[in-house]
């Protein structure tokens, strides 16, 4: 068996059986919907993206800090020794 | 589509860029042929009216982005409508469903009235569903849709050729199989 089925329609398809599912106001509700969700979407996006690289930037600044604290004492351990 | 037509549709799109509301004369239009596209591929009434709804959403909100390739504005919302119906069946596992109308088959294949029994009809639904899915979208948007192969293909995306093979095979397959004479000549 295919992966689809065959089905025969006896009666022709007409305009009447559609028409109580056309409504234009419901499509455009559901466009302004999606465009607010979309809207919505982009300013959280925008605010995670701000809030990463804030916090990359502490995570960097901290570690470089860190990694100058130890090469102070090593120099402080070099002018012990030199006197 | 006379160039005249096609001229006023463009301008419509273009309106409709701007103005969601001139959108509305588009749906109008082609509301009855992709929900009857749609029903065709899932032969449900609401589910048809489901995703239509939901194809015509998405293409109000892609008009900004459509751009005219040559092929009438119909292609592009009969793309957006197929892919909707591949959705549904992605999502629900489902087996696809091609709901064709008798009339519709009795126009294609030459056959007397009295030739045309339940067992001839069963024997060709049977050769249907063997024929592969991608084959039998073809021959639906082809004979039941009333499409040409250059839009099918951007429909189907494939190549014009691939649709034009697809067509060609099943034609031959049924041809031969079922000794009927079918009435089309590419």
């Amino acid at each position: 068996m295919g992966k689809h089925e065959i089905r025969i329609r006896r009666q022709r398809l007409s305009a009447r059986g559609s028409e109580r599912f056309r409504n234009y106001n419901s499509i455009l509700k559901q466009h302004d919907e999606s465009k607010r969700i979309k809207t919505i979407t982009r300013i959280f996006t925008f605010f995670f993206i701000i809030i990463a690289l804030i916090l990359i930037f502490v995570v960097v600044s901290r570690w470089e800090k860190k990694q100058t604290e130890p090469g102070k004492i090593s120099t402080t351990k070099i002018e012990r020794l030199n006197v | 589509m006379a160039e005249d037509e096609i001229r006023k549709e463009l301008l419509i799109i273009e309106r409709s860029k701007k103005d969601r509301q001139a959108f509305g004369e588009l749906y109008e239009k082609y509301f009855d042929r992709i929900f009857n596209y749609i029903l065709r591929q899932t032969d449900d009434e609401e589910l048809a009216g489901d995703l239509c709804s939901q194809a015509f959403v998405n293409a109000l909100n892609n008009i900004g982005k459509y751009e005219n390739r040559g092929f009438p504005f119909s292609a592009w919302l009969y793309k957006i409508a197929g892919n909707e119906v591949n959705k549904h069946y992605r999502k629900n596992k489902g087996k696809k469903i091609f709901s064709i109308e008798e009339l519709k088959v009795r126009e294609l294949v030459e056959q007397t009235e009295e030739g045309w029994d339940e067992e001839l009809i069963n024997r060709l639904l049977g050769y249907m569903n063997e024929l592969p899915t991608d084959m039998v979208q073809v021959l639906e948007l082809r004979f039941f849709e009333d499409k040409d192969f250059k839009e099918i293909a951007f429909i189907l995306d494939m190549t014009e050729s691939g649709a034009k093979m697809r067509t060609y095979r099943a034609l031959d397959k049924l041809r031969t199989n079922f000794n009927l004479k079918v009435r089309y000549h590419g």
